[in-house]
């Protein structure tokens, strides 16, 4: 009898250390992200020369440094070299053969790293933009150990190459570059540093000079124009130029990519190559993949492509005569396919991947080493796209005669980039998300679709809706099998208590929200928020040329629709589950306050400008020098749950609550001031102005406008009595001051701006903190029950801070402690300087990099409002600014509670009996 | 039956232990039990009945409605007694809410409402088809004794705010102005 009590006190004894779990690392997700990599920035190299163990480095396009673990895709180290970069931006990184740095060149910078931390070791800024970084590697015997120094160039209005000492950065020799022609790289072999300008000819064609240098003193030692006749117009067709490798060489294509012509450089022949037609499509992009290593083959690959098919070609080049030949090629194939160039040793491997496929090939024959199939990439993508690889950069291991394994980190069209092991996809990155421009929340599909039928259920005739009941629930019954598949797992899952985030159709709390996050380069992509791990679907929306940019503004103007509407073009709506496009697009439901009269204003000749009916009702000009830094209006879908505050003795001060309030944010750079409005749309009319003087522009303005209260910070230059210091100001606007008082309005049903205008009474105040804010947001829940907080973006410190409304409030007590009854209200003494507690950090101790903007939706839990932060990193979670008091948390141990009453109806079948026996007993026992 | 093959062969005093009720019936005529050697009680009580007991004298309905009507002013005023006392536990309790101050707001507005109810059942032995006007008085008496004893409840009830009295309990009745216009940012 004892041992089941004995058995459930060892249970519950071993549950209780359980309790008290945080829920940090389980209701928040992050990813670190670097942006797209790019083939020439992105490489595998040992970033200790005596280990084995490499890693995979990129400067992606986003202007991101960063080592990634190949083994798990994790980032090891990541530095930001140039906030706001785009594809555009020409960037260099290099590694030396056997160096523990690598060297990146972006912007005017050129800087180098420690391969195996990312700490800085030099930077060294140039006069021009940079055009092109080399390392020399170099076997003259004298910099064969230590750091190999590196070769830039750059361009501007004093085109000068330089070198750079490897160990310090220190400038060695430099050579100015001189005439009117354009820098456009500069490459080394063992003995030579060759600089390759463009010269524009009468005719407006482009011709290449090579200037030799020699790489000790600097001095020019040759130079001369390749003649390329009449075929480069624009320096688009030049396929590759110089690169580090034995031999280097120069090629370039027609206009037309109907011949290929190879110079190997420091000679003046030139080899022409037609390139075939295979089939009538003409070849869209040629590239050439070669080896960056000094003393390997003189080997090279050139690959074209087709929009529906690639293949390629290998050359060799015989350095004693001076020639390029054609060794073999590799057959066409159908679809997009990727080349990458690995050594070892000497030996040359291309391998080339494709959507079914990786396969490895020596540059000396055409005999296949290594052959995987690829199942797929295992990444989401849009129904009628395959994910297709765009680049490649590999690591072969060589046994033998033959590739034992080879690992390839491949972007794909989709922005994923995979690692792949042999065949097979070991992690997926997505970083399309790194340049997320804009994103909303969105309610699933299948969630709006039950919101749908019982709409219809409950507005149709009692019959009617009996029978549509009936059918929808006999259709649900199709789902049974599933349901029933599925309990043990649900009630497992109950018992263990990680049952709180189901799948997105059993979604009881509303955490499933989808996120759409549309980016620069016209994709839409789809993540769950309650499962963060996977993206749901990600597809191209938007054709892009390149250079073009589009400016996307995701909304989700019903449940499970989202929209995106750009300048050029009107909303496109899509189901927000699959993501399927709309053919009808829905009327949107935002202006379904039918009733009241509809005023739309917008930015106009550096003002506003409000119209109703097509007519100018007001305006709002700027003061001179004034120029609109930004404008925030209320939330349309901002939900209040009192109209007042119930202050300490349980009277109420009556809340400003105007749903067209705006917050106005303008700027005077000649007087360094800065002057926030708030207005009310409607009217035009300023209800609060305020100006702060000695205001540093250069740093972020942020601002937020939410319920009856608005908050914006700055930063405030240093003056004679005060130091450069950054302020955050919270106002909140009342009916009155006087409590129990509802203003002149009273209590009318409704009003009208433009009629009678009612100015609130502005309590505010300043408070120091100690970073700046870049961007502002505010948590919303269901009802507004809930109180707030408010998220603060901190750019410097790489974190989101979210602060409770409590803190900031605008009616603490100056001078004085509060009173009793402002104690009750949870009012404490203002204090000037708020310092962010650790515990508001909402990424604890992760860094959250480049953080644009920060966007909350209501959970369907009055509690709970969900984050998701987008930029460079995307960074969620979910939010309780008054704790969870309608969920119970991680923390409630639900086997604990089912073991104790189990433990107890135990003891009462056993305990039962023997009191019976002994009520029967006292009754026949006398004696 | 055992008893009667005793009373044949045990002893007299088995006899009369185990069945006293015939001893006591035998001897019922003199006295129930032997007495103890030296009692002496059967003389004592002789004498004492011979002292004539004094004769209590029948009140007059008169003086038996006044003393009716003296009981019934007790009755009355017997709420107000514990109103001091009342009020001292009330005061001691805090205005917090806690289950022990709950309960003795429930306890005190329990009594009263209770007694008010049963004023007739309290009041009907003590009167009389004469007292009956100014019974009247005195029902009024404990009415207004109990709402005394009501009003304490009611002082302490508002005390710990459970009275709907002000502003903010009234707030979630108002609703907010609805706007005539509505504004929209284009953006552009």
């Amino acid at each position: 009898m004892l041992l089941p009590l004995i058995a459930a006190a060892f249970l519950l004894a071993g549950s209780g250390s359980a309790v008290f779990t945080d829920e940090a690392w389980n209701v928040d997700y992050h990813y670190a992200l670097l942006g797209q990599p790019k083939q020439s920035t992105s490489f595998f190299h040992q970033p200790n020369p005596s280990s084995r163990a490499s890693l995979v480095y990129t400067l992606s396009e986003r202007g991101v440094l960063g080592a990634v673990n190949p083994r798990d895709g994790a980032v090891v180290w990541r530095q930001v070299l140039l906030a706001g970069a785009s594809a555009h931006n020409a960037s260099f990184l290099r590694a030396g053969e056997g160096q523990d740095v690598v060297i990146s060149g972006i912007g005017s910078q050129v800087a180098a790293w420690s391969a195996a931390d990312g700490r800085q070791a030099w930077s060294v800024d140039f006069p021009g933009p940079l055009e092109d970084v080399e390392i020399l590697e170099l076997v003259d015997g004298k910099d064969t150990s230590g750091a190999k120094d590196a070769v830039a160039l750059s361009g501007g209005d004093q085109p000068v190459v330089q070198r750079l000492d490897g160990a310090t950065g220190s400038v060695k020799w430099q050579y100015q570059l001189s005439g009117t022609d354009v820098p456009y790289q500069v490459s080394a072999s063992t003995t030579e540093v060759f600089v390759i300008s463009l010269h524009k000819t009468i005719l407006g064609y482009l011709k290449l000079k090579v200037t030799s240098l020699d790489p000790v003193s600097g001095h020019k030692m040759d130079e001369h124009m390749l003649s390329s006749e009449n075929e480069l117009a624009t320096a688009d067709t030049i396929v590759t130029v110089g690169a580090n490798s034995a031999s280097p060489i120069n090629a370039w294509t027609d206009s037309t990519h109907s011949v290929l012509k190879v110079n190997i450089m420091g000679t003046k022949g030139i080899s022409s190559f037609d390139i075939e037609k295979h089939g009538g499509e003409a070849v869209e992009r040629v590239k050439l993949h070669a080896p960056y290593h000094i003393n390997s083959l003189s080997h090279f690959l050139v690959h074209y492509e087709t929009a529906t098919s690639h293949w390629a070609e290998v050359f060799h080049v015989d350095l004693k005569r001076g020639q390029v030949e054609k060794a073999y090629s590799l057959p066409k194939l159908a679809g997009r396919g990727a080349f990458s160039t690995s050594t070892s040793d000497a030996n040359v491997y291309f391998t080339r991947v494709t959507s079914d496929q990786v396969m490895t090939v020596s540059s000396a024959s055409h005999g296949v080493l290594g052959k995987w199939s690829v199942g797929g990439f295992n990444v989401a993508a849009a129904n009628d796209e395959t994910a297709e690889p765009i680049h490649a950069v590999s690591e072969v291991s060589i046994r033998g005669d033959t590739v034992s394994a080879v690992r390839s980190a491949v972007l794909l069209s989709t922005g994923d980039w995979v690692l792949l092991r042999d065949g097979s996809p070991v992690w997926s990155r997505p970083e399309m998300l790194a340049s997320t421009v804009s994103a909303a929340f969105a309610t699933p599909a299948e969630v709006e679709a039950l919101v749908q039928q019982l709409e219809a259920e409950a507005h149709s005739n009692p019959i009617e809706a009996y029978i549509h009941r009936l059918t929808r629930h006999v259709q649900d019954l199709q789902r049974l099998p599933a349901i029933i598949m599925s309990l043990p797992q649900k009630v497992v899952q109950g018992f263990l208590g990680t049952s709180v985030d189901g799948d997105i159709t059993s979604d009881s709390f509303g955490f499933h929200q989808i996120i759409a996050c549309a980016t620069q380069d016209g994709r839409l992509i789809a993540l769950d928020a309650g499962n963060p791990d996977k993206v749901l679907w990600n597809q191209q929306i938007a054709d892009l040329q390149p250079g073009q940019t589009w400016q996307p503004s995701v909304s989700s103007p019903k449940g499970g629709v989202v929209e995106i509407s750009s300048k050029a073009s009107a909303g496109v709506q899509y189901n927000a589950s699959s993501g399927e496009q709309l053919v009808s697009i829905l009327p949107i439901d935002v202006t379904a306050d039918q009733a009241a009269q509809e005023v739309k204003y917008a930015m106009h000749d550096g003002g506003l400008e409000a119209t109703v009916d097509s007519s100018t009702t007001w305006h709002f000009m700027p003061t001179s020098g004034e120029r609109i830094v930004s404008l925030v209006p209320r939330p349309l879908n901002d939900p209040v749950a009192s109209i007042g505050k119930v202050l300490g003795d349980r009277r109420v001060l009556y809340k400003y609550l105007d749903p067209n309030l705006a917050l106005l944010v303008t700027a005077n750079d000649a007087a360094t001031a800065a002057t926030f409005y708030v207005l009310n749309t409607v009217s035009g009319a300023i209800l609060y102005s305020n100006v702060h003087t000695g205001v540093d522009l250069s740093s972020p303005i942020s601002s937020m406008l939410s319920e009856n209260w608005f908050t914006y910070s700055f930063t405030a230059e240093a003056s004679g009595d005060s130091p450069k210091g950054h302020q955050l100001v919270v106002g909140e606007l009342f009916e009155s001051l006087v409590a129990n008082d509802r203003g002149p309005l009273s209590s009318t049903a409704n009003y009208s701006s433009m009629q009678t205008g009612t100015e609130p009474f502005t309590l505010t105040k300043i408070y120091q903190i100690p970073e700046p804010i870049s961007k502002m947001a505010v948590t919303r829940t269901r009802q507004g029950i809930t109180s707030r907080q408010l998220l603060a973006v901190l750019a410097d410190s790489s974190a989101i801070v979210g602060i409770p409304y409590g803190v900031v409030d605008p009616r603490r007590p100056i001078g004085r402690d509060p009173t009793k009854d402002e104690q009750a209200e949870g009012l404490v003494r203002y204090s000037p300087v708020i310092d962010f507690d650790p515990r508001w950090y909402l990424n604890h101790q992760r860094e959250v990099v480049g953080v644009k903007d920060t966007i909350t939706s209501p959970a369907l839990l009055e509690s709970t409002s969900l984050v998701f932060a987008y930029g460079l990193d995307i960074f969620g979670t979910r939010l309780s600014p008054s704790f969870s008091f309608d969920v119970l948390g991680k923390d409630f141990n639900k086997f604990q509670m089912l073991a104790t009453v189990a433990a107890l109806a135990v003891a009462t079948c056993v305990v039962a009996p023997l009191v019976t026996r002994k009520q029967v007993n006292t009754r026949w026992q006398f004696m | 039956m055992t008893t009667t093959q005793l009373t044949t062969s045990a002893p007299q005093w088995l006899h009369d232990m185990t069945s006293p009720s015939t001893a006591v019936i035998q001897q019922k005529s003199k006295t129930p039990i032997l007495d103890p050697p030296g009692f002496t009680a059967l003389q004592t009580k002789q004498q004492k009945s011979k002292t004539p007991a004094p004769v209590r004298k029948q009140p007059t309905p008169e003086e038996m409605d006044t003393l009716k009507l003296k009981k019934a002013w007790e009755l009355a005023l017997g709420p107000a007694k514990q109103l001091p006392m009342n009020a001292i536990g009330m005061y001691m309790t805090g205005n917090s809410l806690q289950i022990f101050s709950i309960m003795m707001v429930f306890m005190l507005f329990k009594g009263p409402i209770g007694a008010m109810f049963s004023i007739q059942q309290t009041f009907s032995r003590l009167e009389t088809e004469t007292n009956r006007g100014q019974m009247l008085l005195v029902k009024a008496a404990f009415v207004g004794c109990n709402l005394l004893a009501l009003a304490l409840g009611i002082w302490k009830v508002n005390g710990m705010g459970l009275l709907p009295t002000t502003r903010s309990d009234w707030l979630a009745w108002e609703t907010a102005r609805d706007p005539l216009e509505r504004a929209y940012f284009v953006p552009s």
